[in-house]
């Protein structure tokens, strides 16, 4: 892999440990994957900042970076926490709250923008063909797939990496060549909602590995439900992307057709049991648009929670502070408009949760292990149904 | 017996000789293994139940959360890692994990050759890897 004059002095050891540790993760990366040399990035999007999905071993591993002086070189943003400081913050043991604010504490010195939300998108919209290095798993798939922008699927430590160095290896689907599509998937019947999208997603994501794929059929599908998809994707698979909007080539391409009853039995599938009423409804994985937000307000108007189930609403202090009145019109129902957190990076257990509702294929997959829960996995009007009254 | 040397490409350097532990199917770290215990518990696994500890983990690739590299190297400090990772296809989030974990790491390997309980010999400068013992089967 060609270094650069700098980029070889940050290797030796010139400018610091830190920065050093970065750069040999992305010279390593970088010589795996046959990258032949480091671009320049416009951001650097971050997972890994939930205490609860972290743990306490890499917790060492960021402060001895931000001790070490790492200081990021580009716009970079961080990963939802796990609570909000408004309700859930004040529902938590002091121990657990500190060690998380601790983690904040060790972004914040190395310069990350407290973003706290696994849609950045919405709060600055990537430019098209724009080089980045996100981790978050569906903002990935999001960004090349729907916004155009281009990054690998980074795991958290290399999209870390890169912040600090502003540059990441130069392989995979930063290369033109390397993001033309290689499956075609034929879809049988029109989708009628969101849950239809993500379990589409939790599909294909086992079958494709990291192949890039054409989906057929999805003309008409909402940026929310190709969220949903992307999301669900990344979730079972590799896949850093899919085309929605574009013809195949002529030539011969694998093909594969997705049929209604595959979509049914992945649905069927994603919820846990039948019987248990469940005491959350919760909606916004990934994180709520304006859009959706917009949408739950409606649904909520003239309607109250039923006691005994909480229903929140996840989103970035970003959407929510311009969704002012639809965000009172869902807490005047009795629900919670949440920030900077994820529920499934919560500390639902500790909560006493036990049974959760949500119209999310991402949640649905990992709540059984990450929440310990059982899971219904249901569209957002039905999700609403069960827990609004009157 | 007939020794089975398997040649891929090393990823993360090092040496060990452990009893493999095969699975067909991808593995998510996060979610997919208790951190705490380092057994696999996500729902319809095929290794479900089966702790990873000091074993030659083989299963095809990584895939789903990017914190999936921190799960490594969690582990790692813990003592409950594999002692080596072997993969068909590296997703990325596994290879970064195993780079900070220091976790010797092959791919390009038809794991198919190798069953659970075979005792193997992993040679991740090389990238090659010996099946020494043969499970009874």
């Amino acid at each position: 892999m060609y270094l650069t004059k700098e980029e070889e002095r940050i290797y030796d050891g010139e400018h610091g440990w830190a920065n050093q540790t970065c750069m040999k993760i992305l010279v390593r990366l970088g010589e795996l994957f046959n990258a032949t040399k480091l671009i320049p990035i416009e951001s650097a999007h971050i997972s890994g900042v939930s205490y609860k999905t972290l743990g306490d071993a890499p917790v060492e591993f960021l402060e001895t970076l931000a001790d070490a002086d790492g200081k990021v070189r580009i716009r970079a943003t961080l990963n939802p926490q796990s609570f909000d400081p408004e309700y859930l913050g004040k529902r938590l043991p002091e121990h657990i709250r500190e060690k998380q604010l601790n983690i904040l504490r060790q972004f914040k010195k190395m310069g990350f923008t407290q973003s706290l939300t696994c849609t950045p998108y919405y709060l600055e919209k990537p430019k098209q063909n724009s080089h980045l290095a996100w981790a978050e798993s569906s903002a990935v798939v999001y960004a090349n797939s729907v916004l155009g922008a281009w990054t690998n699927r980074e795991g958290g430590p290399s999209a870390l990496a890169a912040a600090i160095i502003g540059k990441t290896p130069d392989y995979g689907v930063h290369k033109a060549e390397d993001r033309k599509p290689n499956i075609l998937v034929d879809m049988e019947t029109p989708f009628q909602n969101e849950t239809e999208f993500g379990a589409l997603g939790i599909y294909l994501g086992k079958i494709l590995g990291d192949k890039i794929p054409i989906i057929q059929g999805l003309k008409d599908a909402s940026e929310g439900e190709l969220k949903q998809l992307g999301a669900a994707l990344a979730t079972t698979g590799m896949v850093n992307m899919f085309y929605h909007d574009i013809r195949p080539e002529r030539g011969r391409i694998e093909k594969i057709s997705v049929e209604a009853e595959d979509i049914k039995q992945t649905i069927e599938k994603l919820s846990t049991t039948s019987k248990t009423k469940p005491d959350l409804v919760f909606v916004g994985c990934p994180h709520c648009s304006l859009d959706e937000i917009r949408q739950i307000a409606k649904l909520t108007d003239g309607k109250k929670v039923q006691a005994g189930t909480g229903f929140w609403v996840c989103t970035s202090r970003h959407v929510k502070k311009r969704a002012g009145d639809y965000v009172r019109q869902i807490e005047s129902s009795g629900g919670h408009v949440l920030t900077d957190m994820c529920t499934i990076v919560s500390w639902t257990e500790t909560l006493g949760i036990k049974a959760m509702l949500t119209n999310s294929a991402k949640t649905a997959y990992y709540a059984p292990t990450l929440n310990k829960t059982e899971t219904f996995f249901a569209p957002l009007k039905q999700c609403l149904k069960e827990v609004l009254e009157g | 017996m007939q020794q089975i040397t398997l040649k891929g490409r090393a990823i993360v350097e090092g040496r060990c000789k452990a009893q493999a532990l095969v699975s067909t199917q991808p593995i998510s770290f996060l979610g997919g293994v208790d951190p705490t215990s380092g057994k696999i518990v996500e729902k319809n696994h095929d290794l479900h139940g089966e702790c990873i500890k000091d074993k030659v983990l083989c299963f095809p690739h990584g895939h789903g959360s990017t914190v999936g590299s921190y799960v490594l190297y969690s582990l790692a400090k813990k003592n409950i890692a594999p002692k080596a990772i072997v993969n068909q296809t590296a997703d990325p989030v596994v290879v970064v994990g195993a780079i900070i974990a220091d976790i010797p790491m092959i791919d390009q390997i038809d794991i198919n050759q190798i069953r659970t309980d075979d005792v193997v010999e992993v040679d991740a400068y090389a990238g090659v890897i010996k099946i020494l013992t043969k499970r009874e089967s």
